[in-house]
């Protein structure tokens, strides 16, 4: 049997059993009411400022102004025409994706390592399939339960802010593109850590420290001015996929899936040699 | 069987069988600075139901584990079917395991696991629906298909981790402690269904009930401390070939008078090498000569002597009993 075979068949149990799952669901209905609430929000605000300003401002080119401090003049001008609520969006999806990421996938492998049940899977599939697999299973329930937010955010966009719905879909799904690979980025960490701990309350605890400590050399990497190592931080390669340029987009593709694919390889690896 | 490089003399050296499905050459498990599996050499024959028996602490679940590829040896080297038992891919679907301890998952159904166990061991979907379901059959559930794996009772998660472990007819499937904690009539199904399969797989069996390893097993190997103390096939471990107890009430004595064992005559039976009365145990214990005659025909023997001087008993056994053997060992 191929290897691809069991990393399916292992990635789509994993994504039945997150939807069966109590935890899988209070985190979805929570991630879409969160979600509602603040594009309802975002979107009020957004409409509110459009109505507050005085004729003759033109509402582009003060997004484009804000966009080219941010992102630079390329991607300021690209981003001028997209609703701001929608920018406001990404922005708390990808800050608050990491914890999605800890809270869906905490233990998934953890809690088949201490009840041993991976001793079930370790017979009938390769290791290294069975760790593929819970990374691709993890990654598509955060997917999964993005893409439900991002669909109640269009809408609510669309219905509160008073936006063409073709410009929110466009834009809307464009900003869901730019959190794909980045959330890849965060399952890999999130596979590599919760692979080697048994407990599943430790995994969680030792995922969510991973990921400070990850923000923190963010930090660190803006203020000691060494912008290399901000890229360990896989939010970092948010403002690549904003850009313009197809060349910015690939060069955040190749970051972000490095770090999935490293990551994810290495618990592969390290699973390979570990006693079950 | 078996290949003892360290057997105790007493015991016969079989020769090295190339038909073997499993060979542990010299394996050792140290886990930090405990030694779990001291070099440990052992081959399994194909076809026999094989039992790992030892107390606590004997090394048997961590050689069983070895054999399933869950843990790797620290030294020496494991062969299931001439290959390491790391090779998931080349021995999917020949090797079956019961694994003592490990859960099933919980939010499955018990025909959402089997399936998907099924579709592992590379059997198409509906081909794996219908060994699933078979396998079901085969421990007595198929009642619980729909049921979910959480609410399942220990004796029935049991017989699914079982019915998982003969999933699509391996050629070799390990059992470790597939009794434990059942109630009598589970337990002697389960004995039934390994019994059914003897001679058309291998089945290694661990356990720490020597009762039921004794009526199920071809074979055996006696752990102790992670060394194989005595191995061979179940005649050979318990003497049946060349042992007889007989067992007496209390107060039987030796000597001549009606109702006294008389050890002399005994020992003057055609090929009995050796007759003793054992006060503490309550048993006549003759030895013989294997090669000159068979157990059957010194039983007929010493019983016609016994029952001659009136001497009461209450029982006769071929050799000493598993349990004894492993007593005396261990």
């Amino acid at each position: 049997m191929s290897p691809l075979v069991e990393v399916q068949l292992i990635a789509w149990r994993e994504l039945r059993k997150s939807v069966r799952s109590v935890k899988g669901l209070v985190l979805a209905a929570m991630t879409l009411a969160g979600g509602a609430g603040a594009s309802m929000l975002f979107a009020w605000i957004d409409r509110l400022k459009r109505e507050a300003l005085p004729d003759g401002v033109d509402v582009q080119a003060l997004q484009q102004q804000m966009f080219t401090q941010l992102y630079g003049a390329e991607t300021g001008q690209a981003l001028a025409g997209c609703p701001h609520s929608l920018w406001m969006m990404l922005m708390a999806t990808l800050w608050l994706g990491p914890l999605l990421v800890a809270l869906l996938g905490f233990d998934s492998i953890p809690s088949d390592l201490q009840h041993r049940t991976v001793r079930y899977w370790a017979l009938r599939a390769r290791r290294s399939s069975y760790v593929v697999g819970k990374f691709f299973g993890a990654w598509l329930v955060v997917l999964g339960v993005t893409l439900g937010m991002n669909v109640v955010v269009w809408a609510v966009t669309v219905v509160v802010a008073r936006l063409p719905a073709g410009d929110v879909l466009s834009w809307g799904v464009r900003f869901f593109a730019v959190s794909i690979p980045i959330s890849a980025a965060w399952c890999g960490i999130a596979t590599l850590v919760g692979s080697t701990i048994k407990t599943p309350f430790f995994a969680l605890l030792a995922i969510c420290a991973t990921f400070c400590g990850l923000w923190l050399v963010w930090v660190v990497s803006h203020l000691a001015d060494i912008p290399a190592l901000s890229y360990v931080y896989p939010n970092s390669y948010g403002p690549f996929f904003l850009s313009p340029r197809p060349t910015e987009t690939a060069r955040g593709l190749v970051g972000t899936c490095a770090i999935a694919v490293l990551t994810a390889g290495a618990a592969a690896l390290l699973f390979e040699r570990k006693d079950l | 069987m078996s290949v003892q490089p360290d057997l105790p003399a007493q015991l016969p050296r079989a020769t090295v069988d190339d038909s073997a499905a499993v060979r542990l050459t010299r394996v050792t498990k140290t886990f930090g600075s405990n030694r779990a599996v001291d070099d440990v050499t052992l081959a399994i024959a194909m076809g026999t139901v094989f039992g790992l028996i030892g107390p606590n602490g004997a090394g048997k679940t961590t050689t069983f584990s070895m054999l399933a590829g869950y843990l790797r040896p620290s030294a020496g080297r494991i062969e299931v079917f001439g290959l390491a038992p790391s090779r998931v891919d080349a021995l999917r679907g020949r090797l079956g395991v019961l694994p003592q301890d490990a859960l099933l998952p919980d939010r499955d159904t018990v025909g959402e696991f089997l399936v998907c166990m099924a579709r592992l061991q590379d059997l198409p979907p509906r081909q794996a629906a219908a060994f699933a379901r078979e396998a079901l059959d085969l421990v007595g559930g198929s009642a619980w298909w729909r049921q979910r794996c959480s609410s399942l009772s220990h004796g029935m998660a049991k017989r699914v981790a079982l019915a998982q472990a003969f999933l699509g007819e391996p050629d070799l499937v390990l059992l470790d402690e597939p009794t434990a904690g059942l109630d009598p009539r589970a337990m002697w199904e389960i004995r039934q269904i390994v019994k059914a399969k003897r001679g058309a797989r291998t089945i290694v069996v661990s356990s720490h009930n020597l009762h039921e390893l004794e009526e199920i097993c071809d074979a055996a190997a006696i752990l102790d401390r992670g060394r194989v103390v005595a191995s061979g096939s179940m005649t050979e471990l318990t003497a049946a070939h060349e042992e007889i107890r007989v067992k007496v009430p209390a107060g039987t004595l030796r000597g001549s008078k009606p109702g006294q064992v008389p050890v002399q005559a005994l020992r003057e039976l055609p090929s009995v090498k050796s007759a003793e009365l054992d006060e503490q145990r309550l048993e006549i214990v003759i030895c013989f000569d294997r090669a000159e005659t068979d157990a059957e025909a010194v039983i007929a023997r010493l019983l016609r002597v016994l029952l001659d001087h009136e001497v009461r008993i209450s029982g006769v056994a071929k050799g000493r009993g598993l349990e004894q053997r492993v007593m005396s060992l261990t």
